[in-house]
Parts: structure tokens; C-alpha cells; sequence
């Protein structure tokens, strides 16, 4: 169930409204406003097919409502007739699309391998699992193999209730026309391709596919014929890195085998991991001219056959090779090979999407499909230290030259030497029209000019919905493949750009993956401590501003955050502390008498409190600030603790976890990282408890909620444990200023940054750097004025000039003048000699 | 002649103390501050502190709406 914000109180909640109006769910980082830097609007440059963007009707019932039926509104389902079986069957299918599913059911997991290809996943936690049918996700089902009827009948075998008739019609209708059609590029040249010919010919009955079309004149079947030829298949392709399992262990068991239960036959029909193998080997195809390859997609999807890209890029011979390979030291998990196979599955490069939660290695399979295609490769990152990072782990895992990686960013223009190569670049630097150095613009020049065969796209959830279509159309690139951590967008705002890359090839199942030990089994929880009365007498008497302050300087947090810190220092665990607010940061750390790294800690002592981290046990703990978040290489450790919790996202938090988190081998059971968030009871931070408590929970992490630390009453010597203590830790956060209070004035913002940037914002919130900097430019200088000392001749810029005389010849003139042509009275003082 | 006012004893916990005393330099209808958990307030006033805290306290809660 997604949640929306609480009501909007304007009193009190002044400059903070202003901020949670960006927090559009836990998916949205970035607000409208990056969208603006772009002027034009390319939402009519690229159509989608006229599905997509369809609305399931329902029907008004009428039912008798009980008591709590106004609780629910329309999703009370109650009056839905459940088939005399329901008990064996599964989930609950709702005439909206939702659909619910036991996981408790002994045929829960092949239940649940169907609907992750036929639905979007939007919450999982361990008992009862929620999904949602859209269009875009019947389009990725159809584009795996599956038949119309044939989801038709699984689901309704699976049902608890008769499949509504509008789930029917919208099953029906979006996949009779979805991935029958594909535009294949071999050798050079562009096929429209199918293995159902009655497609073809209706598609060729269109005029405008019908001008298209190129006839070869030694072509034998010339006029109305179409070409037939061999179904691609994978038999020769070797992802790298992989090792060649002749049987597939998927397939499903063969019709004939005797006991098959009744289960089983269900999944059978379906053949879910079915390679494009099995199905007939025929295919018919129609050339079309490459210039007109635009018009013929627009066509389709006006025609709703929205056409699957693939790329046949071992027949490629026009773009040159870009040999690279992996190193033999690099070792891929079976999800991570699950994933790169449906890509690569029937020996072309399909564009689509891939989902992995953070933490799972998502970089390692853009490396290993850039090193499978072979191509110069543009990767597309959301910051420029994730551009470092990409480069770092593309030089770490496969063998390519450093001078065949380039990075385009603010600060870096360089370009690859060779004909083929790889160029790690930024949403940002890619999209921005406005303000172009000459070196940007060449660089720009550079990448539009050449034919790239594979796009990388990093974190495709975040990119606001114009960007993203403007890369899409500069970046001339065969095949596209996204990379994010979540597919479902609550705001539902770029649904269509789905349709811009490809369909979902493969979603993990991030569960499964936590059981296997490659991402860490998380508990989240959320302490409440109480405030003292001191400090809650002058919460309620300060304004907004101030407030956070003294909620996050409350002297039970500390205690509260000392305890867990020995407890778990005990347990041998390795401890990171956040807090997004620099003041509390320093307090905290100060007090508690650990390292900590903020904006302002320079390089080399960063470098070194990291290296302690690492390697040092004395050193069990260290304090971050939000640099942590981009500028720096996060440590591994076992244990979050956030102090002061952020506003805005819910994703970012998430993000921030399954980057830190790494799971640690041990062999107890259970959960081996834990992360704590200490709330103050009774304040503002209490309001963004249930949000953040349903996100986690939807993502599937366990969470509880803390209201009493169990042994911390008979702790010796916590901190502000006097009453005198505490009234002079109250002094100092009245007299601080209200500055200190601003989350996000650590970090100088930089033009590349995607994620959590919201100090580029003039209007960003109450916490901007501009309200307190007196007017500095948007363009992010943190300070009004700036001294320097100098010359003149530096102070204007004349540095690198010289004064040079031009002319001579006319100014020698005058040399001649000291022998005549003075006046009588000085001819003395020019002769005296 | 005795002057007899009615009043009523508040326990709470501390921090909504704290909101009873916040509200009470506007309508000044605390009788007597026992201590930390206790307060004792005029009888009449009682519905109104009984909604102005309730609309304090709500201002901290997340209200999940139904989506769409």
C-alpha cells in the first residue's frame, strides 16, 4: 500500500513545508526543478504506445459496507466471491491490479517466480507479498516469452477469486501486440523482425513502414515476400566470466515425466526460463533503410506493436571492437549470471533494465555486459564520485588500458585514444544545455558524433523524467541497459520512460540474496528517547529552526547513543555514526571522544581516520557526516547508528544502508548488521517515524521499534547524567545560532550531483546556505566575498600579458627632436651635455 | 466564607507537562505544580487543555492517507 505525506500544517511547520514538499516518496530524490534546467520539453519527441498510459476501469459495487468499511474506501474487498478451494490457492487478485499473495503457501515460491516476471513488486515482507499489474510490466512478461493465455490461465489457476473481467481485458490487451516485433541491427543493417508473419504483414500494410522498407535488388522474394531465416540462439555466445552449464536446471520438467503433481503442470505450461530456443526456429524479417529507423518505431508504437531492440553485435562489423575482457580473478554470483543471461539470452544484446538492490554488485554486471558486447561503451553515472568509482571498477575487474577509459565530468574532459573505447560520464554533463565551457562542448561534440554500441545507465530510478528523455535522444546507442536498485516509482511520473530503454530483464530477489549471505541480513530499528523537560520546555517555545537542534542535542540521545556504541563495541562489531547535522555532529563525537569526518577535516586526516577504522581494533567507531554519502569511499562496518535523521529521503537512507552494510562472516543466525535511528519522542522527528518505517518495511528489511534500552539504567557514567550537566548543555544550544541547524551545509555542492543535492536550490527549504550567505549565487560559492592580495597587474587579470609596443617607426620620430625645433629659452638645457 | 475551587489532579509524563505548561501562560489554569508527573488545574478547563494537546501531539503524527 503506498502512503502518502500527513496534512500540511503551515504554523509552525514554516520553511520545513517547503522542504517536504520534495519528499514525493521514498523513490523521488529530485524535485521538478532539475527538470527546469532543461528548457524544452521532449515528452512529444518520443511516443509511447497508447497502452501504456491506459487506466483500469472498475465498476461501482454494490455491496453492503459494515462498520469499518469506511476505513478502507474502495479497497474493501470483501464483497469479492472466493472459489470453494481458496485455502490451497495463493493470492487475491483486485480489480485495480493489485494483487496479494500468501507467502506462507507451500507453492509460494514458483507463485512467486511468476508474478515478479508478470507484475511489479511493491512491498515483500516475509508473510504476505503485494503486487501491482501495470502495462509495463506485462510488456517485460511478454518480451521473456510468455502467451497471452497462458498467464491468463496460471493466474486464475492461482486466484483465490475469479479474475476480474477488467484484469482480463487489460492482460489481453497489452500483450497481443507487446515484443512480437523487434528491430534487430546486423550488420549494419536494420531488420523489422517477428516469428509471427501475419504481424509483419499487417505492420507492412502501414504506408509509412511500407516507404521504409528496403528491397535489395537481388533479393528473390522482391514485392511482397518476406525474408525468413534461422532463430538467433545463444550456442556460441560466452558471457565472460561464466561457466557453460549445458543443462539448464530450470527448465521445466518435460510434459511426459511421470508424478508431476498438479503444481508443477501449472509452472510447466508457462516455462518461465524457456530460451528463445524452444520456440520455432523460423523467423521472418523486412529490411528498412537506417534513416528512416526513428519514423518506423514512432509508427509502431503509434500502432501499439512497440518494438523490442536487439543488437547483434558479434555481426557488427561497422563499429570497431573494443577488446576487453574480464580478469580471470573476477568471480560472478549465480544472480548476478541469472541476470546477464536473460539479457544475452538468445545471443543478442536485448536492451532492458536490471534490478538489484543496493550492495549487490550492480556495477560488476554493467562491467561484465560491457566486456560481453564488446563496443565502445558510454556509461551514464548520478555523481562524479560514482564516475571515480566506475572507473576504479572497471580497471579492477576486467583487463582494459587506462588510456581506453575516459571520464567526462566538471573537472575531467579527456578522451579515449583509439577508435574504441569507454567514456564515464554524468546525467548532468550529458543533458544540460545552459553554460557550456568550450571543453564541455567538445567533449559533447565527441560523444554525439560517433555511434555508441552500449549505453550504461546507473541508478535509471532517480533521473527525472526530462533529462532522461534528452540523453535518450543525443546519445545515438544500440544497445541500452539500466541499472537501479527499484523499479516502482509511487509518483508513477516516468512510467513511459520504460518504455524508452527496454523492459525489466531480470529483478532479484533480494531475500534470497540476503539468505545467501551476498547482501547483509538487516535489522532495522528505531529508538525513542524521551526528551528531558528541560530541553521540551524550550522545544515548544523555539521556532522551527532552532527546534531541530535542540531535538538532536537531546541528552537522552546521547546517552542512548553511548550505550549502543559499547554494546556493540562489545560485541566486536564495527560502527559508523551518522548525523546529517555538522553541530550535533561535532557535539556527539566531542563528547563521546570518537574520530569523526566532516566537510571541513582535511584529505589526509580523513585518509588516515579511515585507515585506523579499517585496520585499527582499538578504533571501533567513527562519526560521519553527510560527505560520507558522496565524497567518500565508505568503509565496510556492521553497524549504523543515525543520530539525526533526515527530512527528505527515505530512499537516500536506504541507499546509505545497503552501501554501508556489508555482511559479515558469521556464523551465528540472524541478522549480522544492524542499523539504529534515534528519535526524539514527542518532536518533529517522530513524524517521519511511520514513513520511514513503512518504506524500510516494503523493502522488505525487519524493523522494530525500541522504546526502552533495556541495562541502561544500571550503566555507569553515561554522559549528562546531572541535572547540571544537562542545563549547561541546554545553555549552549540556545546560544548557538540557527545556522547550525541547517543538514546540509556541509557539503559544497557540486554541479554533477544527482542524489540529495538540494543545496543548489535557491528555494531549498529552510535550510538553504543562501538565506544566512547574503545573496551568493545560485552556482554554489559558500561564501559572499572573497579576499585576495596582490598586485596590480594580477588584480586585473594582467598576468600572463606584456606591454608591447606597436608602431615603433612613428614614436622614433620624435627621437630626432633634440636637435632642432626647440624653443630658444631651453635649447640650453638640451645642449648643455 | 470559604472560597472553594474545583479542581482536577493531571498525571502525565514529562513531557506533556511540559505542554501543560506551555498552554498555561496563555490561560493561566494551573491551580498547583505538584511535580514532575503531576499537576493540578482548574476543573472547567479541562476540555480545552484536553484539545489543544491533542492537536499538539498530532502535529508529530504521520497520518498514512490512503494513496489515491
Amino acid at each position: 500500500m503506498g502512503t502518502k505525506r500527513g496534512p500540511m500544517e503551515d504554523g509552525a511547520h514554516g520553511p520545513e513545508s517547503s522542504r517536504r514538499r520534495r519528499d514525493e516518496g521514498p523513490i523521488h530524490d529530485v524535485g521538478p526543478h532539475e527538470d527546469q534546467d532543461i528548457e524544452e520539453d521532449y515528452s512529444d519527441k518520443l511516443n509511447v504506445p497508447k497502452k501504456a498510459v491506459m487506466d483500469i476501469n472498475y465498476r461501482k459495487h454494490d455491496f453492503v459496507k459494515d462498520s469499518v468499511s469506511t476505513i478502507f474506501g474502495d479497497h474493501d474487498y470483501t464483497w469479492l466471491p472466493l472459489k470453494a478451494d481458496h485455502e490451497s490457492r495463493p493470492l487475491w487478485i483486485t480489480e485495480d491490479g493489485h494483487i496479494i499473495l500468501e507467502g506462507f503457501s507451500p507453492i509460494a515460491e514458483k507463485a512467486i517466480d511468476f508474478l515478479i516476471t508478470i507484475a511489479e513488486p511493491v512491498s515483500r515482507p516475509s508473510h504476505i507479498h503485494e503486487y501491482k499489474l501495470t502495462p509495463y510490466s506485462l510488456y517485460a512478461a511478454v518480451s521473456v516469452g510468455l502467451e497471452t493465455e497462458d498467464i491468463i490461465e496460471v493466474l486464475s489457476r492461482l486466484s483465490k477469486v475469479p479474475v476480474p473481467e477488467s484484469i482480463l481485458e487489460l492482460i489481453r490487451d497489452c500483450t497481443l501486440s507487446y515484443g512480437k516485433v523487434k528491430l534487430v541491427l546486423k550488420h549494419n543493417r536494420y531488420f523489422v523482425e517477428s516469428s509471427h508473419p501475419e504481424m509483419l504483414q499487417t505492420l507492412l500494410r502501414d504506408n509509412v513502414i511500407r516507404e521504409a522498407r528496403l528491397v535489395s535488388e537481388d533479393d528473390a522474394s522482391a514485392g511482397s515476400g518476406l525474408m525468413t531465416g534461422k532463430a538467433p540462439n545463444a550456442k556460441d555466445l560466452t558471457i565472460p566470466g561464466i561457466k557453460k552449464d549445458p543443462q539448464d536446471p530450470n527448465k521445466p520438467a518435460a510434459p511426459g515425466a511421470a508424478g508431476v503433481t498438479g503444481d508443477e503442470e501449472i509452472f510447466a505450461v508457462v516455462g518461465l526460463d524457456r530460451d528463445d530456443e524452444l520456440e520455432s526456429d523460423d523467423v521472418h524479417s523486412f529490411e528498412i533503410s537506417a534513416s528512416s529507423v526513428e519514423i518506423v518505431k514512432k509508427r509502431c508504437n503509434e500502432m501499439d506493436y512497440p518494438m523490442l531492440e536487439e543488437y547483434d553485435f558479434r555481426n557488427d562489423t561497422l563499429n570497431p571492437d573494443l577488446d576487453i575482457d574480464l580478469k580471470p580473478i573476477t568471480v560472478i554470483r549465480p544472480y548476478q549470471e541469472k541476470s546477464l543471461s536473460k539479457m544475452f539470452g538468445n545471443g543478442r544484446a536485448r536492451s532492458g533494465i536490471i534490478v538489484l538492490p543496493c550492495g549487490a554488485g550492480k556495477t560488476l554486471v554493467g562491467i561484465t555486459a560491457a566486456c560481453t558486447v564488446k563496443k565502445s561503451t558510454l556509461v551514464l553515472c548520478t555523481s562524479s564520485v560514482s564516475v571515480l568509482q566506475w572507473k576504479q571498477q572497471f580497471l579492477l575487474w576486467c583487463n582494459i588500458k587506462p588510456h581506453q577509459i575516459a571520464m567526462f565530468t566538471s573537472d575531467q574532459k579527456e578522451k579515449f585514444l583509439g577508435a574504441a573505447g569507454i567514456v564515464i560520464s554524468t546525467y548532468s554533463m550529458v543533458a544540460n544545455t545552459r553554460n557550456r565551457s568550450h571543453d564541455s562542448q567538445k567533449m559533447m561534440n565527441f560523444l554525439k558524433s560517433r555511434e555508441w554500441g552500449f549505453l550504461l545507465l546507473d541508478e535509471v530510478h532517480v533521473v527525472p523524467a526530462n533529462m532522461f528523455r534528452k540523453v535518450l535522444t543525443t546519445i545515438a546507442a544500440h544497445a541500452k541497459l539500466g541499472l537501479t536498485a527499484t523499479l516502482v516509482r509511487e509518483d508513477e511520473k516516468i512510467d513511459d520512460l520504460n518504455f524508452l530503454i527496454g523492459p525489466k530483464l531480470y529483478e532479484a530477489n533480494w531475500m534470497d540474496l540476503a539468505s545467501r549471505g551476498h547482501i547483509a541480513n538487516v535489522q532495522c530499528a528505531e529508538v525513542w528517547c524521551p526528551m528531558t523537560p528541560a530541553f521540551y520546555r524550550e522545544y515548544l517555545r523555539e521556532s522551527s529552526r532552532k527546534r531541530t537542534l535542540l531535538y538532536v542535542m537531546n541528552p537522552n540521545k546521547f546517552q542512548a547513543c553511548q550505550y549502543l556504541i559499547r554494546y556493540h563495541e562489545e560485541r566486536g562489531d564495527k560502527i559508523i555514526v551518522f548525523s546529517d547535522n555538522v553541530y550535533a555532529l561535532v557535539a556527539y563525537a566531542r563528547k563521546l571522544e570518537k574520530p569523526f569526518i566532516y566537510g571541513e577535516t582535511s584529505q589526509q586526516e580523513r585518509v588516515r581516520i579511515l585507515q585506523n577504522f579499517q585496520h585499527n581494533p582499538k578504533i571501533n567507531t567513527i562519526f560521519l557526516s553527510k560527505v560520507g554519502d558522496t565524497s567518500i569511499d565508505l568503509p565496510e562496518a556492521t553497524c549504523l547508528i543515525q543520530v539525526s535523521s533526515h527530512y527528505g529521503s527515505r530512499r537516500q537512507e536506504a541507499q546509505r544502508l545497503g552501501r554501508i552494510l556489508r555482511a559479515k562472516r558469521r556464523n551465528d543466525e540472524g541478522f549480522n548488521a544492524f542499523f539504529y535511528s534515534l528519535v526524539s519522542k514527542d518532536t518533529q522527528e517522530m513524524y517521519y517515524s511511520t514513513k520511514r518505517q513503512q518504506f524500510l518495511i516494503d523493502q522488505g528489511y525487519a524493523f522494530k521499534v525500541i522504546t526502552n534500552l533495556d541495562g541502561m539504567d544500571q550503566e555507569q557514567d553515561l554522559v549528562y547524567s546531572t541535572q547540571a550537566e544537562q542545563m549547561s548543555l541546554l545553555q549552549t544550544v540556545l546560544l548557538a545560532q540557527e545556522s547550525a541547524a541547517d543538514l546540509n551545509a556541509d557539503v559544497a555542492p557540486d554541479e554533477d550531483d544527482l542524489t540529495g543535492n538540494t543545496t543548489r536550490r535557491s528555494g531549498g527549504g529552510g535550510g538553504s546556505v543562501l538565506s544566512h550567505a547574503g545573496g551568493s549565487s545560485v552556482a554554489g560559492s559558500s561564501s559572499g566575498a572573497k579576499r585576495s592580495v596582490g598586485g596590480l597587474k594580477s588584480l586585473s587579470g594582467g598576468d600572463q600579458m606584456a606591454y608591447v609596443e606597436y608602431n615603433k617607426p612613428v614614436n622614433l620620430k620624435d627621437k630626432g627632436k633634440d636637435k632642432a625645433d626647440h624653443h630658444p629659452l631651453f635649447k640650453k638645457q638640451y645642449n648643455k651635455k | 466564607m470559604v472560597k472553594a475551587v474545583k479542581g482536577v489532579v493531571i498525571e502525565c509524563d514529562t513531557s506533556v507537562k511540559q505542554i501543560i505548561l506551555g498552554l498555561n501562560e496563555k490561560s493561566h489554569f494551573i491551580i498547583e505544580d505538584l511535580d514532575d508527573t503531576h499537576v493540578f488545574v482548574d476543573a472547567g478547563c479541562i476540555d480545552q487543555l484536553r484539545e489543544d494537546i491533542d492537536q499538539i501531539l498530532n502535529e508529530n503524527t504521520y497520518k498514512v492517507e490512503d494513496p489515491k
